[in-house]
């Protein structure tokens, strides 16, 4: 049964809900948001509490459950 | 006999009032050997606050040369310097001598992929003060190799982040990337027929943002020295300028990351 999740996007604060199975990917998650902010080609890390997960996690390893709420953060690149 | 004191004389010691926090090892910080990679604006800044708390040995690296758009954050750059297109890390050598002549740092003008950096394991804490993922990645994993501790700063206009990476203890870089990194990576090391071409975007950048996630990196690469790895960010710090927030997260080790298993293999 599918999941239906929220994320957060962490520099406007808006949000956009989604909907996962199990076997999805957390890269998954992380192509759908920046697409839908359309985001710039930029690198960004996907947090869940007080943890970052891992790209190639599927959504049932990470854990993540139904309502969930995830935070898209952008990784700054510069220096 | 009773002791004899000057007046004044806690004035004439550059560092008594570094030596009144009471955690910073003042002698083991002034013995320490610092490798920073990248002088730019991170770099910059954290050679300035290495220097400010007293570390006197320090390996820079870095292949680039001083422009006018670098004089907007980088405290040891004037416009002499764009205009003769002098070497960074030679200019940083000779001005950080105006802060304390006692200082030796070795530049090194060269791309981080081009130097042996079996030298890692004779220093005591490595700075990463990168414009590029590639970069980081390559000097995380040499770090990580060697078991020296690694301490990452990036910036993007009025955000940051700090990732601290404690070999063999904690997860390292390359495990808290993913597709998106890897796609800036692709982007960066594009071939085009026989050449390849690198892809450099214009970063956002400024000084405020800049001094802050330099200075926390000095701070957490001075924990380390002074035998406080524990009070070290775990794992990564994010820095919200807008907000003036910071929040920390936890990274899980990746299993599959080569980084680790490089350093296991080493072992046998
Ligand atoms: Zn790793």
């Amino acid at each position: 049964m599918p999941l239906r999740i929220k994320v957060r996007n962490a520099e406007s604060g808006a949000t956009v809900e989604m909907e996962l199975e199990g076997e999805n990917t957390i890269d998954d998650i992380i192509e759908g948001a920046a697409g839908y902010w359309e985001k710039d080609a930029g690198a960004y890390v996907l947090r869940r509490g007080r943890r970052l997960l891992r790209g190639q996690q599927t959504v049932a390893e990470a854990g993540i459950l139904n309502n969930d709420e995830l935070e898209l953060i952008p990784d700054p690149e510069g220096g | 006999m009773s002791a004899l004191i000057k007046v004044g004389a806690i004035d004439d010691d550059r560092f008594d009032r570094s030596r009144r926090i009471g955690w910073l090892d003042m002698e083991r910080i002034q013995s320490a050997r610092c490798f920073v990679a990248g002088a730019g604006a991170l770099g910059n800044e954290v050679i300035k606050n290495l220097v400010l708390s007293g570390v006197k040995s320090i390996m820079l690296v870095d292949m680039d040369y001083v422009v006018r758009s670098n004089l907007n954050r980088c405290v040891f750059f004037r416009e002499e310097d764009a205009s003769r297109k002098s070497m960074k890390t030679d200019i940083i050598a000779k001005r950080v001598k105006e802060l304390n002549s006692e200082i030796r740092i070795t530049p090194i003008n060269s791309r981080i992929e081009e130097i042996d950096l079996g030298c890692l394991k004779d220093y005591d804490v490595v700075f990463g003060c990168f414009d590029n993922i590639g970069a980081r990645l390559h000097l995380n994993a040499h770090a990580y190799y060697y078991g020296v501790p690694y301490i990452d700063g990036g910036t993007d206009g009025i955000t940051g982040k700090i990732q601290v990476v404690l070999p063999p203890d904690t997860p390292c870089l390359q495990c808290a990337t993913n597709k998106t990194h890897m796609k800036i990576l692709e982007k960066r090391f594009s071939c085009t027929g026989a050449d390849i071409s690198i892809y450099e975007p214009k970063i956002p950048a400024e000084i405020t943002t800049t001094s802050i996630i330099a200075a926390i990196q000095v701070r957490e690469g001075l924990k380390i020295i002074s035998g406080k790895k524990e009070n070290c960010i775990r794992h990564v710090c994010y820095y919200n300028g807008l907000l003036n927030t910071f929040d920390s997260f936890e990274v899980s080790l990746d299993p599959m990351c080569p980084v680790h298993l490089s350093s296991y293999f080493k072992s046998f």
